[in-house]
């Protein structure tokens, strides 16, 4: 080990290494690397956590994993192949979120430096609190493909994870997804949303039938006899879809005539739906073409799942994988749901069958499984690699770190290609200081809130406002006058979930304080009245951070949307491993 | 390699690489898994090569190292298990190496290089060389460019690294991202209506490599190389230096001597600078001071570099360096610079 031997460091770097605890959040392509260079170099006290464990596809990057500890956790593995390497040092693995209550400031404090290696926003976030809150450097990297980055997260000297707003999630309108798509990936959302409908834990939001409340097909003559049917929230209540398919014993050619025949019968009475549009054919099953569409010149050089399907396999891959699944649910305890998988061969056949018998209706150009795995998994293309350059930028950064030379801790980013000079790792010129108006390490920490106080649910302001989109794990709140509209103790604010905040007192210009324990973090939020509309966000969120005096109207969400947590189609910002509450999440590229 | 590769990819070797097949196509990966690969030369930085190319699904590498195994190894060199000291690097790395991808074929090699005969370099299509004399990366080099193999050659010391390439002549394909600004024929204002286009294309390239020798022989007293001196990092006379160093003492800076090398490299700075006519400074001494052993994370750097540019080269896809690549690490800064053309 490095350290061990007298003269490779300077003197106060050997120390240094040799006395300091350090944690590295998130055991992935990234983590494995960054263990593998601190046992290297000497530490003798690392901790580390991940919620994960191992799948085949992470073994060829992940490299202190191999095939047989598939399955196995990852945070254990990485430590018993680190300890390999030196058996000497202490290692001290977490199978756990870092989420967890388990994981408060003081645990955070006992670390000389933190060290990112994670995938997802949300834990990204949590960290960030976490370290500010106990005032430790963390050191935040992540790679996509042949790209990646390393910056310098510490109190009061630089920018935080949270002090620049990230751009919004891509969402697509419910009309689309409903009753127009146009794209390969309308299609594939919808399928997925179709998959909840029928075999997950139903989320109103992903409603698959035709929406009758588009603002598209209003003034259609032949809706008046529909519009009866249908709710004032456009959903058309016969029956939900899973009640239907629950009655019909989950029978594949039932589902298929109802999905792929009346429901787009239905779409085709919107009549003023189809005036500008090509209007979708509905199929019968048992009458599909067997020609692969829009394939002519397919090379016989591609991976089995690169081929792609003709309708009549599409057909038979959905009524397969639907009777799977069917039997899959029947063994589950009742009131348990499947939850839909990537990895899970048929959950993706069913999404792949479904989304390009949709997208042969609908005129929209089929894909492959490999292709639509890629879109409906929001897999991010992960090789060694970056990874390996990446960690050992982290580490290089944790030297300077330890031995107090901050004003060397530039962020540092691994491009793609070489920029005009030629530079492939390409150092900040300096530090960037911190936002002296973000919402999170700033002394003030102030949003504003515009939502309808009528309709915004005390529930929905928990999940979607402050969960999702301020990033907070167990939030308190109460208003100026002290009453309390939301406690993080279970069960002690349940019977206010379904009132609105108009009921609870909340008026435009009221100011909530809201309070999240665990990440030592408070936040005062500025309630701004708006009614809701039909297509607008449920919310929006104004961080101060993006006011600019004098131009209000120029104002950016922050992050407004109210997006499904699956329809990301988009990049992740991170290559390693879900640290995260939830196994689907959303994700961004962000070098 | 330069033909279509034919051979099909199993549904085992699919589910493995599939994160990566994702990223570079199965074309390169077809490829990458007819490349043979030498590496010459395992402490830290050749561990790391052996690990990324290894795991990328190469058709097979040779480890060849004729050393033993020292306490030094184990700042960097974690294919060693340390119950091995005493015993020959090449052979203690194989389990280690073989368990990271049981599909690529390892092989380890415990003879000198000069005891090889040419002939040898013939059955691989791609050589790696670390931890060597001058003489003997000049020699490397030549018999690749005879034999038409794609050399690769470079170190660690401590936080510094390079690595040279020649590749003689290299085809492959690059994607070109054009970005055009178009403007919408709407009455609206032009800069409210700007749309900016990206296009991407797949273009053929081609990259022309030099010797070795003309690299290392630059004569920084010519006209266009004194020119380029003005805003060039200095690097390249830490590598000559390093470079003569190890041929002069037949060893690498050592941590035990530590002072006495410092001492040592700096004058063989000196020496190069005087002899070039450049001024003393422009080596800050900050970059001789942490030239010891090979540092972990530096070894990941420079072993993610050299092993995605021989990744690069052999699926013929993106454009490599040409010819030498550098990491600065006062600067934390990772380059390409092309000498001796
Ligand atoms: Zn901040």
């Amino acid at each position: 080990m490095a350290a061990s031997i007298a003269g490779v460091f300077e003197n106060d770097l050997q120390q240094a290494i040799n006395s300091s605890k350090v944690f590295v959040v998130g055991a992935g392509g990234i983590g494995c690397e960054i263990l593998k260079n601190l046992v290297m170099s000497g530490f003798n006290d690392i901790e580390i956590i991940d919620l994960d464990t191992i799948d085949v596809s992470n073994l060829n990057r992940q490299f202190l994993f191999h095939k047989q500890h598939v399955g196995k956790s990852k945070a254990e593995v990485a430590r018993e192949s680190a300890l390999s390497f030196n058996p000497t040092v202490n290692i001290k693995a977490y199978h756990d979120s870092t989420m967890s209550a388990d994981y408060g400031v003081n645990f955070f404090k006992r670390f000389a430096v933190v060290m990112n290696a994670l995938d997802n926003r949300m834990a990204r976030n949590h960290v960030n609190r976490m370290c500010l809150a106990a005032d430790v450097p963390l050191i935040e990297s992540g790679t996509a493909g042949y790209e990646g980055q390393v910056e310098l997260i510490k109190k009061q000297l630089t920018q935080c994870y949270e002090c620049l707003p990230k751009a919004p999630q891509k969402t697509y309108p419910g009309c689309t997804i409903r009753n127009t798509p146009s794209e390969p990936i309308h299609c594939i959302v919808w399928s997925k949303h179709l998959f909840n409908q029928l075999f997950g834990e139903n989320d109103p939001d992903m409603d698959v039938s035709p929406d009758t409340a588009d603002p598209d097909a209003a003034g259609d003559a032949g809706m008046a006899a529909l519009k009866g049917e249908a709710n004032d929230q456009g959903n058309v209540t016969r029956v939900t879809t899973r009640e239907w398919a629950v009655k019909s014993n989950y029978d594949p050619e039932k589902l298929f005539r109802k999905l792929f025949h009346d429901d787009i019968k239905y779409l085709l009475s919107m009549g003023n739906l189809w005036k500008n549009r090509t209007p979708p054919k509905p199929l019968v099953f048992g009458e599909v073409p067997d020609a692969v569409a829009g394939c002519s010149n397919e090379t016989d050089a591609v991976l089995k799942d690169q081929k792609i399907w003709s309708v009549a396999e599409c057909v038979e891959i959905f009524s397969s994988s639907c009777r799977n699944l069917y039997s899959q649910q029947q063994r589950l305890d009742l009131g348990d749901n499947l939850v839909w998988d990537k990895d899970d061969k048929d959950a993706m056949d069913f999404v792949a069958s479904c989304a390009n018998i949709r997208a042969y209706i609908f005129g929209i150009p089929q894909k492959s499984r490999f292709d639509i795995k890629s879109m409906a998994g929001n897999i991010i293309p992960a090789i060694a690699t970056s990874n390996a350059i990446v960690a050992g930028l982290v580490v290089l950064k944790a030297f300077y770190v330890l031995r107090g030379q901050l004003e060397n801790c530039q962020s540092v980013y691994l491009r793609n290609k070489p920029n005009h000079k030629n530079v492939q790792i390409v150092p900040e010129a300096c530090l960037v200081e911190p936002n002296s108006k973000c919402y999170v390490c700033s002394p003030k920490h102030e949003v504003q809130l515009c939502v309808d106080v009528q309709s915004l649910t005390v529930k929905e302001l928990e999940e979607q406002i402050l969960k999702k989109g301020l990033h907070m794990v167990a939030p308190d709140v109460i208003t100026a006058t002290g009453t309390v509209i939301l406690s993080s103790e279970e069960g002690e604010t349940t019977d206010n979930y379904p009132k609105t905040l108009s009921q609870m007192g909340v008026v435009n210009g009221s100011i909530l304080k809201a309070d999240d324990f665990l990440q030592n973090y408070e936040l005062n939020i500025v309630i701004v009245q708006r009614c809701l509309t039909r297509d607008g966000p449920l919310f929006e969120i104004i961080g101060s951070e993006t006011a600019k005096p004098g131009s209000p109207e120029k104002l950016q969400p922050e992050n407004g949307q109210t997006d499904d947590d699956d329809d990301v189609v988009h990049v992740i910002d991170g290559e390693s491993t879900s640290n995260a509450t939830s196994s689907i999440r959303k994700r961004k590229l962000e070098t | 390699m330069g033909e279509m590769a034919s051979v099909d990819i199993t549904e085992d070797e699919a589910q493995l690489y599939d994160r990566q097949i994702r990223l570079w196509g199965l074309e390169s990966q077809k490829r990458l898994r007819k490349a043979r690969v030498l590496v010459i030369g395992a402490r830290g930085f050749g561990a790391e090569v052996c690990k990324n190319i290894i795991l990328a699904g190469v058709k097979s590498v040779t480890i060849m190292d004729h050393g033993v195994v020292d306490e030094q190894d184990f700042c960097s060199q974690f294919l060693v298990p340390r119950s091995e000291i005493g015993k020959n690097r090449a052979e203690a790395s194989l389990e280690r190496a073989q368990e990271l991808n049981p599909m690529v074929e390892i092989t380890a090699d415990k003879e000198k290089i000069d005891d090889k005969p040419d002939s040898f370099f013939g059955n691989f299509d791609v050589v790696c060389a670390t931890e060597c004399t001058t003489a003997q990366f000049l020699h490397l080099d030549n018999v690749c460019r005879e034999n038409n193999i794609k050399f690769f050659c470079g170190d660690v010391y401590g936080f510094f690294g390079y690595i040279f390439l020649d590749l003689q002549i290299q085809e492959f394909m690059e994607e070109v991202t054009t970005i055009t600004n178009t403007h919408e024929p709407t009455g609206e204002p032009l800069a409210k209506k700007r749309k900016t286009e990206k296009t991407v294309q797949n273009t053929k390239g081609t990259e022309t490599y030099v010797p070795l020798q003309d690299a290392l022989d630059v004569d920084w007293t010519s006209e266009s190389y004194a020119k380029r001196l003005k805003r060039m990092d200095p690097s390249y006379f830490v590598m000559k230096a390093l470079l003569k160093f190890c041929d002069k003492k037949g060893r690498k800076p050592s941590p035990s001597e530590r002072e006495k090398d410092i001492e040592s490299l700096k004058e063989f700075v000196k020496e190069e600078l005087t002899k070039q006519k450049i001024r003393e400074d422009f080596v800050p001494e900050l970059l001789l001071k942490d030239v010891f052993a090979e540092i972990s994370p530096v070894c990941a750097i420079m072993g993610g570099i050299t092993a995605q540019e021989i990744i690069k080269t052999v699926s013929q896809k993106e454009r490599p360096h040409n010819n030498i690549f550098f990491f600065n690490p006062l600067k934390c800064i990772g380059y390409s610079a092309c000498f001796g053309v």
